[in-house]
């Protein structure tokens, strides 16, 4: 089963992905994101992308093959980082 | 003084090689690394193409590019067994689609079964996780569940109902940048 965690620090209580997942996986407690029915995630990761500051983690998501990152955009980051 | 470019690349595409008319290639070439050019390049070709078609056409883009991925599905479908089945009919489907687009039956927790009978229809969720059109929409910042999605739906919709002789829908419930989520109905 995929485990989510919310970084507590992190979230600043915008609820987007409480209105982006379509499964209902996360409600706000104390205005911060609690995944209540992390059973229900299938792994789209569009909260990922609409959080803004990057607050979530999801633990045992099937990654799906990322053929639109380009190569060279790739080895230029890993030289940077 | 340096060569013309006509000389230079007359000079690069000059090559000694004998080709017969037997000749099969043996091997996919030039290697991966590459392909990535070539694969990068369809990519956008394809997302252009759409994203243009959808400048054209508007919201009709949608029901064109279905209808085309539609054909295409019964096309492709056309020499694989028949089966009414929808279990076997997916396992079937998932062949056809395999090494482009990869996908699992889905149920909320709280539903006992993955395929639904109502109505006198069947339906079931799929989450669809390798997805060749994602790729190509991510590819030109293109967003998700538009008429390039729609060529996607037509396809597997053509090619369940050529599979099961069932008139079939795809409808897309929830894109996302690793799964999308879609509900078959079969009718
Ligand atoms: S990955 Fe998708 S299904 Fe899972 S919590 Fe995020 S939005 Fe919801
Ligand atoms: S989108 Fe991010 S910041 Fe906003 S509530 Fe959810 S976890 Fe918190």
């Amino acid at each position: 089963m995929i485990e989510i965690r919310v970084d507590e620090e992190a979230c600043n209580g915008c609820g987007l992905c409480v209105k982006d997942c379509p499964m209902g996986v996360f409600e706000l407690k104390s205005s911060v994101s609690s995944p209540v029915h992390p059973e229900n995630c299938m792994g789209c990761l569009s909260c990922h992308e609409i959080c803004p500051a990057q607050a979530l983690e999801h633990r045992g998501v099937v990654p799906c093959r990322r053929m639109y990152v380009s190569m060279k955009v790739c080895r230029m980051l890993n030289r940077v980082i | 003084m340096s060569e013309s470019f006509i000389n230079e690349a007359k000079q690069k595409f000059t090559t000694d090689l004998v080709f017969r008319a037997e000749d099969v290639p043996m091997r996919c070439d030039p290697p991966a690394e590459e392909l990535e050019q070539t694969l990068h390049g369809l990519m956008q070709l394809n997302g252009y193409i759409i994203k243009s078609l959808e400048e054209i056409a508007g919201r009709g883009a949608n029901a064109v590019t279905y209808r085309a991925g539609k054909k295409f599905g019964h096309e492709v479908a056309k020499y694989f067994e028949k089966k009414s089945d929808v279990e076997d009919a997916l396992r079937e489907l998932s062949y056809i689609l395999h090494g482009q687009y990869t996908f699992e039956p889905w149920k909320p927790s709280d539903r006992d079964e993955y395929i639904v009978e109502e109505n006198g229809s069947t339906f079931i969720y799929l989450v669809f996780h390798d997805c060749i059109v994602r790729q190509s929409c991510r590819r030109i910042g293109q967003e998700q569940g538009g008429p390039l999605c729609q060529t996607l739906c037509g396809y597997v919709v053509g090619a369940v109902e050529e599979i099961t002789g069932r008139r079939g829908k795809l409808e897309i419930i929830h894109t996302g940048p690793n799964a999308c989520l879609k509900k078959l109905i079969l009718k």
